[in-house]
């Protein structure tokens, strides 16, 4: 073991890794890929919007909206199904699209409920996945919680907070989907939610990613219902706000992946 | 790697240089290509989408105020006065894809009609040898105009040629048979264990950048810089004012502030966080 006293620190921006044109490249993993409901929609799917649910209060949400059809489901040969159930459940490591769309306008908003832990290095994949292939979105709206590690400036676990970051499409627009204060200056947000508002901002797609903070708890949940609801007047929220008060702070909270264990299912 | 114009913009077929960063310590290349696109006032005009790129949004880095513009990981920017185009890279090379990454950023280079390359890049001070400090901080640079690294007019300007370089290393022949499609010798990966003191030179993605740019053709010049991790800000300086003589750009050609030639982005105002909460005194 180094002497933490005499030995020289390691970087604290950089893995010594990142740096290192002759570390072995990853060994290569089967592709995510969808996997349709029957009978299997007319591909691609063209909704109007599509609603990409990564945070903790926003699966919450989408979890608790009644009258929703689930279309299909994104799968990632590394995410085990143990321990998922046969209905969908907010315990499960899954990613699954439903359709909010009444009978009229079928599949003109999609949902689409990212349970399961995406890595940074399967980001774009997913993201190519979901917008461009088979599905091809006119507008999208991506909800995601604030970063801490990433923000430069200061969260107060008793403040709710919401921002926006959009695509030049989106901006340009005359009417836009979100009202909110622009993410400042000097943070980044990576991971998937990074990837997916790239995709749009490449594909000249209308998208918005929605970063609110605290990563849980019933404010901020109320807060993402509030908005969706602005977003698509049909839609029930009366669910999703019930009993919220009674359920823990911790309400939705999406397990760390490094608590995570095979072990336990 | 695919490069998007951005809509509404046109690519000008004159900028034959291109100035990027090579991922290094103390994130100076980034930061000196920062102050280069704030100061000339260089536009945006497209993004290169690369599958070996972690990904990362943000805000407009430069300002003068933040306006929403979406940040993405890897972006081009041109000046027509400069004739220079500057990518920014952001985030990380996925672990172990940086060699991929090179070679896909040298194609975008060659196939674009750039002509010579500048890398801006930042070495572990720890890894100095011999250290004088009877001229100040010093620039050091490797070119392939000669094939010992050698540059008369980077030598001219005063910049130190990198003494590590050798080209019959083993680690620097390995990047070269790499990216060179013809190569005839099969050297095999370099393993970690066996990397000595001396491959520390060749491990750093600049010289993996170096030997891709080398290999498509394109005249390329590192330009490098010692440091320790921290407040890297003056190294950004060295590393741009070195970049801007080396092109040739003139004070002029810059916006200014306070009298001085140098814009400063919007977003270093937040680089090392928030200030402390006074409250707590």
């Amino acid at each position: 073991m180094e002497d933490v006293l005499t030995e020289n620190p390691p970087p604290s921006r950089f893995f010594q890794e990142d740096l290192n044109n002759f570390v072995p490249p990853p060994e290569s993993i089967p592709s995510p890929f969808i996997l349709f409901s029957n009978p299997k929609p007319e591909l691609p799917l063209r909704p109007s919007l599509l609603i990409i649910a990564i945070s903790s209060p926003s699966l919450y949400v989408s979890h608790n909206l009644p009258s929703k059809t689930l279309l299909g489901s994104l799968i990632m040969p590394e995410v085990p199904f143990s321990g998922n159930t046969i209905e969908p459940s907010l315990e499960d490591k899954s990613c699954n699209i439903y359709s909010l769309s009444s009978t009229d306008d079928k599949n003109s908003i999609l949902l689409v409920s990212v349970q399961l832990p995406v890595s940074p290095e399967r980001s774009n994949l997913v993201s190519r996945l979901l917008i461009g292939q088979d599905i091809i979105p006119e507008r999208v709206i991506i909800l995601d919680s604030i970063q801490s590690r990433n923000f430069r400036g200061r969260l107060s676990p008793d403040e709710t907070l919401a921002a926006k970051l959009e695509t030049s499409a989106e901006k340009k627009a005359t009417s836009h989907l979100v009202n909110l204060d622009y993410f400042p200056s000097g943070s980044v947000i990576d991971g998937l939610s990074a990837s997916l508002l790239s995709r749009c901002q490449l594909k000249n797609i209308r998208g918005t990613l929605v970063i609110s903070w605290p990563e849980f708890g019933p404010s901020v949940i109320k807060f993402i219902g509030a908005l969706l609801k602005k977003i698509v007047p049909s839609l029930d929220v009366a669910s999703v706000n019930k009993d919220l008060e009674k359920n823990s702070s911790r309400t939705g909270l999406k397990k760390d992946t490094w608590l995570d264990s095979d072990l336990y299912t | 790697m695919e490069f998007v114009v951005e809509e509404g913009k046109l690519v000008n077929e004159d900028c034959s240089t291109l100035v990027l960063p090579a991922l290094s310590i103390g994130n100076v290349g980034q930061l000196a290509v920062d102050l280069l696109v704030s100061s000339t006032g260089a536009e945006r005009v497209g993004y290169l989408d690369d599958p070996n790129l972690l990904p990362c949004v943000g805000n407009d880095a430069y300002g003068p105020l933040p306006c929403g513009d979406i940040a993405l990981p890897l972006e081009v920017y041109e000046s027509s006065s400069i004739a220079t185009t500057l990518a920014q890279q952001r985030s990380p090379v996925a672990k172990g894809l940086m060699i991929k990454f090179a070679e896909n950023i040298a194609d975008f280079a060659a196939s674009s009609g750039k002509k010579h390359v500048i890398v801006l890049s930042s070495l572990d001070f720890q890894r100095l040898h011999n250290l004088d400090l009877s001229r100040g901080p010093q620039v050091y640079y490797l070119s392939n105009a000669e094939s010992d690294g050698r540059d008369d007019h980077c030598e001219r300007l005063g910049f130190g040629r990198l003494r590590e370089y050798d080209s019959e290393g083993r680690c620097w022949k390995y990047l070269s048979s790499v990216f060179e499609k013809n190569s005839e010798e099969e050297l095999t990966f370099p393993s970690e264990d066996e990397l000595e003191d001396i491959d520390y030179y060749p491990s750093l993605p600049f010289a993996a950048l170096f030997s891709a740019f080398k290999a498509r053709g394109l005249k390329v010049t590192c330009l490098l810089c010692y440091c320790s991790e921290g407040d890297n800000i003056p190294e950004a300086f060295l590393l741009a004012e070195a970049a801007s003589k080396l092109t040739g750009l003139t004070p002029d050609k810059f916006h200014g502030e306070e009298g001085g030639k140098w814009r400063i982005p919007y977003s270093w105002k937040s680089m090392y966080g928030a200030p402390p909460d006074m409250s707590m005194f």
